[in-house]
This record gives structure tokens, sequence and C-alpha cells, in this order.
């Protein structure tokens, strides 16, 4: 595995961090932590 | 969501752009319902509701905004909502259909209680804003708000203007009894929606520094002081082009761009971010509004000159049918001629001309410049001259 990516919410910020840093760089881990229950949600 | 609530998006899940399954199935590990009580940014580690901790190499900070409550006694009551996520959304939706609500009232009026407002209209509701101030969304200039109040008016949407709700209470009827400072109101549903802040407390108690504004501080890449960590989104700054300053302006899409951007600098494919130079509609009922740069006032904070002027012309040409009246409003710096801010309404073509003069600003055209700009004519969308022309032209003579 490569470095750990942790991302602390995953409204339209951090939703677009975790698939384009993903998508750059496969062998990250990442880790998106969401209080609601919902992800990527257009407001 | 205000689409939603009115039933325009019926399906919540089409709101979802990507869900948790299908961030799983890209390799993301997801937690939902989960918080973070603080961020270790010594030990690069996060700290779960749960208590469990989490180590990182990289940190992203994307915890947005949280909605500013007006302390009202009874704000907590079945019935009193803000719209912040979408549960929020769906809980309000849900309280309309089960309630009945006939009558609601929302405090504030900036765009997203126009956005209510339209869409509780649409489901025959009576709808009542409550505005501490004179006139609706007070970034545009007066002349335009009074059209947005107008536009209420005209669409049976009650006013209260320079009012403030002091106490909410129960009734024994089920319902919501509001005492404002100009009598008692009672409505099914009561919706916050005085504006937001940005959620930036784990930053700031992880030291995380803020900017002026409240929010995380970042550079171009997005990234925070602190070494490894990131912001994106409505809990940090971003760049205005125009004003040269950092600014809070949480809007989605200027959130998506950024997160992009932290993506590809996490993720080893550098880039900067651009900037931005605040473009923003929305629609209230037959109304188009959007502006974009800065207004009279910022203008002056930066240190430019400002003059102004208003003209009002028509979205399509003379002679066509369905003729519909533009207002456009623009800012310019007398010093440079450079244009610094443009504000429209109208029925039709307000948001186009926005993004065409957003598109100015970006490139920091002059007034003299926009006065000949090659544009797009045909009868049904503009008149030869097209209204950008004329308010260009009109402001050069202040120059």
């Amino acid at each position: 595995m490569g470095k750990k990516l942790v991302i602390v919410g995953s409204g339209a910020g951090g939703a677009s961090v975790a698939a384009e840093a993903k998508r750059r760089d496969p062998d990250l881990d990442v880790l998106m932590i969401e209080q609601g229950d919902y992800t990527s949600v257009a407001a | 969501m205000p689409y939603y609530i009115g039933d325009v998006i019926q399906d919540e899940d089409k709101l979802v752009a990507r869900t948790p399954e299908r961030f799983r199935d890209g390799g993301i590990e997801v937690l939902t319902q989960t918080s973070v009580m603080e961020i270790n940014a010594k030990e690069s580690l996060v700290q779960l509701g749960d208590g469990s901790r989490v180590k990182y190499d990289i940190l992203a900070v994307g915890t947005g905004t949280i909605p500013i409550l007006p302390g009202i006694p009874g704000q907590d009551l079945e019935g009193v909502f803000t719209l912040k996520r979408l549960n929020d959304a769906i809980r309000i939706k849900a309280w309309i259909e089960e309630k009945p609500v006939h009558e609601a009232a929302i405090i504030g009026a900036g765009f997203i209680s126009m956005e209510m407002c339209e869409n509780l209209r649409r489901r025959n509701i009576k709808t009542t804003v409550i505005n501490m101030g004179a006139l609706p969304v007070t970034r545009w200039d007066p002349i335009f708000s009074k059209k947005a109040q107008e536009e209420l008016d005209k669409k049976g949407v009650v006013t209260l203007t320079g009012t403030k709700t002091q106490n909410i209470e129960k009734g024994a009827d089920g319902r919501l009894h509001l005492t404002t400072t100009v009598g008692e109101l009672v409505v099914d549903l009561l919706i916050l929606a005085i504006g937001v802040k940005p959620d930036a407390q784990l930053a700031a108690a992880a030291g995380i520094p803020l900017g002026k504004t409240g929010a995380i501080q970042v550079d171009f890449s997005q990234k925070t002081p602190l070494e490894n960590i990131y912001a994106v989104g409505d809990c940090c700054e971003v760049f205005n082009r125009v004003s040269k300053r950092w600014v809070h302006i949480p809007l989605g899409d200027i959130a998506n761009k950024q997160g992009r951007v932290a993506g590809r600098n996490i993720g080893g494919s550098p880039m900067l971010f651009p900037g931005i130079v605040a473009a923003q509609s929305f629609r209230l009922f037959d109304l188009e509004m959007a502006a974009t740069g800065i207004d009279d006032r910022e203008a002056t904070q930066a240190g430019f000159h400002p003059v102004s002027s208003i003209v009002w012309g028509n979205a399509i040409a003379g002679p066509m049918p369905g003729n519909s009246s533009v207002g456009i409003k623009l800012i310019a710096d007398q010093s440079t001629g450079k244009l610094l801010g443009a504000q429209a309404i109208g029925g039709a073509g307000a948001v186009s001309r926005i993004n065409t003069l957003s598109c100015a600003l970006w490139a920091g055209l002059g007034l003299d410049e926009v006065a000949y700009l090659d544009l797009a004519y045909a009868p049904p969308f503009s008149p030869s001259w097209d209204p950008i022309h004329v308010a260009a032209q009109d402001l050069l003579k202040k120059l």
C-alpha cells in the first residue's frame, strides 16, 4: 500500500479529493470519513 | 435541495453524485455516521467518535459549513429546520407531506430563502419571509433587490421586513407560534436560513491557521500552513481574482474544483487553483438573478475607485415576441478602466450575461473591451447591441 490519505468530510470538496487523488495515484490508501449518512451530495 | 423539497426533483438519490458503495468500488474506503473528534497534527492522526485513532500521511479537511442559528428560544422545536445536509431536506419534505404543512415561515432573505419561497409556493404552502433587513438578497444593488421583493409579492409570498423573531412555541394546536417584533405568526414549518459559517472548529483546535474570514487558510495548492494537511470547499478560503483577496464563498462548484486540485496535488499531478471571480446565480419564480466579481463597497475596500451604472435592456431583439427586460449593473475601476463586477436580473438571459461577464472579469478586460465584445447575436437571443455592450458603453462615460 502507498501513503494513507484521510479525508474529513465527504461533501463536494472531500468527495472530489478522494476521487481525484485515487485516480492520479491508485496506490494511495484513501479513507473518507463522513459524519452524516450521505456522500457527495449536490446542494 | 430546495428543488427536491419542492418536488421538482422527486428522488433524493438523484442528489447523490456518488454513493459510498461506488466510492468503495473505486477502492476508496468510506465511513459514514462517523464523527472526527480531534485532529492531532503532531502525531498525524485523527480520533474518531468511538475512541479509535486513524494515522494518516496526508490529511484533507472538507468539513463544510454550519448554519448560523438566530438564538431564539424554541429554535430546536420539532418543525423548525435548517437546510444544510441532504438529511435536512429529506426531513423537511417528509414533514411537509406528513403534517401536512399549510403555512410556513423562513427566517432570512438570502438566496436559499428565495429558492425555498419558490419551492414552498410550488407546493401551495402559504409562505412568509421574516427579514431583519429592508430588502432581500443584499448582494445585489437595492434596485435589483426591490425587483426581487416585487416578485415575492407578486407570487403571494408575505414578507415581514425589519422584523425580528423573538420566541417560538409549540401551541396546544400542535403548530408553531412565532412571536415577532410585529406580532404573532402561526405556522406548521419554520426554516432558519440566516446564513452559514465555515465549520473550522476541528481544524482550529488542531492548530491549523484560519484566515481573517474565519475559514481555513490555504494556498493555491489547497495546502494549509501545516505540513501534509490540505483543506477544500466551504470550510476554507478561496482567492478572489478581482479583489486579489482571500475570501469565504461557500458554493458547491468552487468546492468541487478545489477538491480536484487538492486531489491532483496529493496524487502527484500538481496544479494550482486559479481562483474565482465569485459568480453566482439563482432563480426566484420567473426571475433570474446573477452576480459576479465585487460590488462598489468591496471595490472600495480593495483599494479601487469604483464607478457603476445600471442599464435596462431587452434580453432578446426588440421586435421579437416574448420580449423580456433585463437589468445589468456594471462596476468598474475609474483609475484603470477595468471591469470589477456585474449584476443582472431579468425574466431570461440574466444568468447567461453574467457568465459572459465572468469570463471578462477572469481575463481582466477593460470596460472599453467589454463594450465591443464579439457575442453570438441572433434576434431570439439578443438585440444586435447586447445589453452588455450598452451597459459597458454607458459606464464608459463615467470614466
